[in-house]
């Protein structure tokens, strides 16, 4: 009982964490040039859920703002970008708005090609055209 | 159609001082319009559409002329470009192009139209600071066979991002086959985009203007 009652938490637990997210981001690579962004850009607004996207070249980052209680689920996610012709690395699902992402990379230096620190999961061979 | 030709070079001299292309599919469900002035022997215009980002489909309009001015091509032509293969590197993307096309042509040395074939194909790899590519296009009809090979070196002084300019030094080769250039035609060019607008415009070492606008979209 006590276990079922563990899971059931850590299940509110999670839904709740997802709900609440303000913004995906995500790691991808192939992200080189305008034209690129300019296809994911344009793929990830045609999202229901989506409020607003940002493309980051030097950081190789994609970030979606959700609307209020929404979420778009990681397969959709890897769909799109494998579909717009690029390798997502990696999801992250934060609070920050894109105001703060935005503002957050423009004090970083590009991040190194490997950084495995800065993944909460990665999403290994799960596509991309490679 | 000499005077869509016509029509089209107008265009081409119209639109230089803020234009000139490059990849034949640049994103799924865009469409792309190039335009190219290759330093008098080579005007080009293209439009495509590409339904997912590793086809697309389309057409354009191929003027060829010999240095000497003895022959004159005027081609129409339908044509597929296909994603052969991308990497998508960490910081970097390769890709190899291939394409296909028919179409019809008339020439100042014969009579009539012919068919024109067209095959082609592009590698290319790049960073956010260096380019470089490799494309060999082929017309080819009952009356002639012209193959236009095209080497490019790029280098941005600065990385770019997606909200800024990007700037590129290009050094590009062609080599035509068919009586129409003899030797290489050597261009710098200087290249910009921003979004889905992309120039690039310099000079050959002969002194002749070599331009290029792509606009995606």
């Amino acid at each position: 009982m006590k276990l079922v009652k563990a899971m059931l938490f850590a299940a509110l637990v999670a839904v709740s964490s997802m709900a609440s997210a303000k913004t995906i981001e995500m790691d991808v690579n192939g992200l080189v040039c305008a034209f690129c962004a300019q296809g994911i850009e344009k793929t990830l607004k045609g999202f229901p859920e989506t409020a607003g996207v940002f493309v980051s070249l030097e950081h190789r980052i994609v970030a979606v703002q959700l609307k209020d209680g929404v979420d778009i689920n990681d397969a959709a996610l890897t769909k799109a970008i494998t579909d717009a012709g690029y390798k997502l690395v990696a999801i992250r699902r934060t609070d920050e708005t894109l105001d703060a992402i935005r503002s957050r990379v423009s004090q970083q230096k590009a991040i190194p090609a490997v950084d495995p620190s800065k993944h909460k999961h990665t999403m290994g061979d799960m596509g991309g055209h490679d | 159609m000499r005077i869509a030709h016509r029509w089209a070079a107008a265009c081409l001299l119209g639109m230089l001082p803020v234009a000139a292309g490059a990849k034949p599919i640049a994103f799924a469900r865009g469409t792309t319009v190039m335009a190219e002035y290759g330093a008098g022997t080579m005007n080009e215009l293209q439009l495509y559409y590409a339904p997912r980002y590793w086809y697309s489909v389309g057409g354009g309009l191929l003027e060829l002329k010999s240095e000497d001015g003895s022959k004159r091509r005027d081609v129409a032509y339908l044509r597929g470009n296909l994603l052969a293969k991308r990497w998508n590197l960490p910081n970097a993307q390769a890709n190899v192009f291939a394409w296909g096309g028919l179409g019809t042509a008339r020439g100042n040395d014969f009579d009539g139209t012919v068919l024109d074939r067209n095959v082609g194909f592009q590698g290319d790899f790049e960073t956010r600071r260096v380019y470089a590519s490799l494309q060999s296009d082929l017309h080819e009809s009952s009356r002639y066979s012209h193959r236009i090979d095209t080497a490019q070196l790029g280098w941005a002084p600065y990385a770019h991002d997606y909200d800024s300019l990007a700037t590129w030094i290009v050094l590009q080769g062609r080599h035509y086959t068919g009586g129409l250039f003899e030797g290489t035609e050597t261009a710098l060019l200087v290249r910009f985009f921003k979004g889905g607008t992309w120039v690039e415009f310099g000079a050959t070492t002969d002194g002749k203007l070599q331009a290029m606008a792509m606009f995606n979209f």
